[in-house]
Formats: structure tokens, C-alpha cells, sequence
């Protein structure tokens, strides 16, 4: 299909407003989080628990919500998953107009990071564990860990864009996606 | 996609990796303390604190400066900052 013909392929709503929000506040906390991580203060501290906040909230809106914004929307078995990635592997994956796969299995890994990441983060200022060696490390390594998740993440994401032509990172900005090429469309598209 | 915007990605990606190679000083404080041969022994600094009535968690090392989280005679949680030759506190960045 040429350029100007996928212009003209009509979008639909994907990602609500919720979804989006809490995307890219999580990203802005991450963010800053790590840049204050030996800030003097108690910047890093807040930050955490709005990390926390903002998992627990997407945690929730995985069971409440609806659409692709609900977990039992991508997060498949392990056997779909490990056929998915045969399929990537062979170049013949399926579209899917939420999370696929390995990305369903994504957004779990980085919210169980996020979450244990804070966790051990909020352990290490009680006084029971406040400067508790291990606590940190663990603290640091579950950290080192979810970067390179994100890392992963953002790969997958540039991957599967240049693979179905489209730009999934501004979709997680505008919240909507291109329908399927008629004929072109699997079983899991919808 | 355009080129532009996978070059920005690519980007945030290995920017995201870097935090698995930097390590170091923190900045906090920092000590002119000179070669290590030099300082006191943490154990020294530890046994004095103790004495205090702190309640020492661990002690390292960062700008120069031992580093020392403990829970003071007070109860309260601190990071304390101490000249590593004198023994003498240093004020934080915090502080």
C-alpha cells in the first residue's frame, strides 16, 4: 500500500485518556526519580510515592476500565505469547490495535518493577531498614533492572512501529491508531 | 515512522541503558582529606557514634567524606557526613 493510501485509513479511539495520562506520568516520575536519586531533600522520596500512586492507579484501571486499557485485553497465555514470538521471529506477527503479546507481558513487568522498585524505596526510610546495606542494593538493583526493561521497552516499541508502519509512540500521545487493511486483518486484531 | 523520530527514540533508549554504567559521588558533601592512608579507621568513627547513643546502620565512603547512616540518640534517621582525618562532622548539601 502506498503512503497516501494508508493516509487515508481511518483511525479509532485505542488508548483513553486515563491510559495516556497515566503512560506518560509515569514516564515524567521515573525520570525524575532517577535525576533526584542523590538530590538533598526529599524530592526523591515524593517521587516515589507518586510513582506508587500512579502504578496503583493503572492497576486498577486494568480491572475497571475498558477496551485495550484492561489487562484480560492483552495479557495472554504463555503459549499465545511464545507463538507470538515465534511469529516475530519468523516476521509474520500479527497487528494488533492494543498491546500485543510480549508487549501485554511488558506492561506487567514494568508496572511490577515500578512497584518493587518503590517498595524497597519506601523500606529503606522506615527505621527499621534506614541505611540497612542490603535494602539499598536490592533498591538500586530492582532500579538497574527496570531501566533495562524501559530500555527494552522502547525498542519493542521501535520495533513494532517500523514493522507495521506506524507511529506507537504518538498513538500513546493522541490515542488513536489506523484500522487494519481490509483482508489484512488476524484474529487477534480486535 | 519517520527517520527523525526513531533516531529521538533510539536515543531515549541508550539513555535509559546509561544508568547501568554511572556510578560514584553523590555530591552531598564532599571532604580535602587527602590520601586514605591518612583517615581514621570507620570502626573508630562507628564506636564513637556509638557511644553517642546512635544507632550506626552502615558507614562508606563518598566525596572524600565517610558517609554514616544510623538512627542518632534521638531516634531520629540521619545521613551524617564526617571528615574521614578529624572525625569532625561535615555539613551536607541537605544540611
Amino acid at each position: 500500500m502506498s503512503a497516501a493510501a494508508r493516509e487515508l485509513r481511518p483511525t479509532v479511539p485505542v488508548w483513553d485518556a486515563l491510559v495516556r495520562v497515566l503512560h506518560w506520568s509515569l514516564v515524567v516520575s521515573v525520570a525524575a526519580a532517577w535525576l533526584t536519586r542523590h538530590s538533598p531533600g526529599r524530592w526523591h522520596e515524593w517521587l516515589g510515592y507518586a510513582t506508587l500512586a500512579i502504578v496503583a492507579a493503572r492497576t486498577a484501571w486494568g480491572f475497571l476500565g475498558s477496551g485495550h486499557a484492561r489487562f484480560a485485553d492483552f495479557v495472554r497465555s504463555f503459549p499465545a505469547t511464545a507463538g507470538y514470538a515465534r511469529d516475530v521471529l519468523a516476521g509474520r506477527e500479527a497487528r494488533f490495535l492494543g498491546h500485543n503479546p510480549l508487549g501485554g507481558w511488558m506492561v506487567v513487568a514494568l508496572l511490577t518493577m515500578v512497584a518493587l522498585v518503590g517498595f524497597t524505596g519506601w523500606l529503606y526510610t522506615t527505621d527499621r531498614f534506614w541505611g540497612v546495606p542490603w535494602v539499598e542494593e536490592l533498591h538500586d538493583t530492582l532500579s538497574d533492572i527496570l531501566f533495562a526493561f524501559v530500555a527494552l521497552h522502547i525498542l519493542g516499541v521501535l520495533f513494532t512501529s517500523a514493522r507495521h508502519r506506524e507511529n506507537l509512540a504518538a498513538a500513546m500521545l493522541h490515542g488513536r491508531k489506523q484500522v487494519g487493511p481490509a483482508g489484512g486483518e488476524s484474529a487477534g486484531e480486535l | 515512522m519517520s527517520r527523525r523520530i526513531s533516531t529521538a527514540t533510539l536515543l531515549v533508549a541508550v539513555l535509559a541503558a546509561a544508568p547501568l554504567t554511572v556510578a560514584g559521588a553523590t555530591g552531598l558533601a564532599t571532604c580535602d582529606s587527602g590520601s586514605p592512608d591518612t583517615w581514621q579507621p570507620q570502626e573508630k568513627l562507628a564506636a564513637m557514634l556509638k557511644e553517642k547513643g546512635w544507632d550506626v546502620r552502615n558507614v562508606k565512603v563518598d566525596g572524600g567524606c565517610y558517609e554514616v547512616y544510623a538512627l542518632d540518640d534521638k531516634g531520629e534517621r540521619v545521613e551524617a557526613y564526617f571528615h574521614p582525618v578529624t572525625l569532625e562532622r561535615v555539613k551536607t548539601a541537605a544540611e
